[in-house]
């Protein structure tokens, strides 16, 4: 579990989606970075976000509780946010915290953008 | 079969905790999803002891065999002031939405993770001991 550093990415797909990807501990440095491309993708016009969190086995709850900072944000602007590749824990976890109740979980990215971005362009 | 770890208070030291579990439930047979759910909840004692402890806080891990069912037993201690644990209800997502610190849910984790749970508490000695068992349950 030599997870300590954040390796993350984000890039805008069609139609208005911007995607992250985030691997390693998400912890309040890692939320902070996932928070941070997420406001980057938000001021280039994606309403909706979707987050792969494949090669993330472990998070904890400052890091989480920065991304429910994002749903709220999100939610504010009318946006969508969604979840995809999740562990059973994570996936438990994001339960726990209320996060599946305002956001879309997707067993995996493709699945996600088969949805998301046939909604956005629909 | 047992561990035990004196953390010190330094950034991500709650990993060498997740590790310690990550191999010892490995060695008592203990499912991948189990024990990433033990990891969570090591992580969020940890935290929670070096938030509140103020000091080095100590990990204690033991394969324990509770009534012919194999566990993982965990134990987090903390020297700090202390709280009464009976004063700290299960956060929702309602209590935290529109609030700016939407931190608290150490304790939720733990208890909503883990199969057991006892938290004892007093000025100078906070103890969390938490346990999972290696399957679940019937």
């Amino acid at each position: 579990m030599n997870e300590e550093q954040l390796h993350l990415s984000a890039d805008v797909l069609s139609s208005g989606v911007g995607l992250i990807t985030a691997a390693g501990y998400i912890n309040n440095e890692g939320g902070q970075a996932i928070a941070d491309a997420a406001g980057g993708l938000m001021e280039r016009g994606c309403g909706t976000l979707l987050i792969d969190l494949e090669g993330t086995r472990i998070i904890n709850s400052i890091g989480v509780s920065i991304l429910l900072e994002i749903m709220e944000r999100l939610l504010e602007e009318k946006g969508r946010l969604a979840f995809c590749s999740l562990t059973p824990t994570i996936a438990k976890t994001f339960e726990i915290m209320g996060l599946v109740q305002y956001a879309t979980i997707y067993p995996d990215q493709r699945a996600a953008r088969a949805d998301l971005e046939g909604h956005a362009s629909g | 079969m047992e561990v035990v770890l004196h953390l010190p208070v330094v950034p991500n030291v709650e990993l060498v905790a997740a590790k310690a579990v990550e191999t010892l439930g490995g060695a008592l047979g203990m499912p991948q999803t189990r024990v990433e759910a033990s990891c969570v909840a090591i992580v969020e004692a940890c935290l929670n002891a070096m938030e509140h402890g103020g000091g080095e806080v100590v990990v204690r891990l033991s394969g324990e065999n509770e009534g012919g069912r194999p566990r993982l037993v965990i134990e987090v201690e903390d020297h700090g002031k202390g709280f009464d644990p009976n004063r700290t209800p299960r956060r929702t997502v309602v209590q935290v939405r529109g609030c700016a610190s939407k931190r608290g849910w150490g304790l939720t984790l733990i208890r909503e993770l883990m199969d057991e749970v006892q938290i004892s508490s007093q000025p100078g000695q906070t103890l969390v001991r938490m346990s999972k068992y290696v399957e679940g349950g019937p």
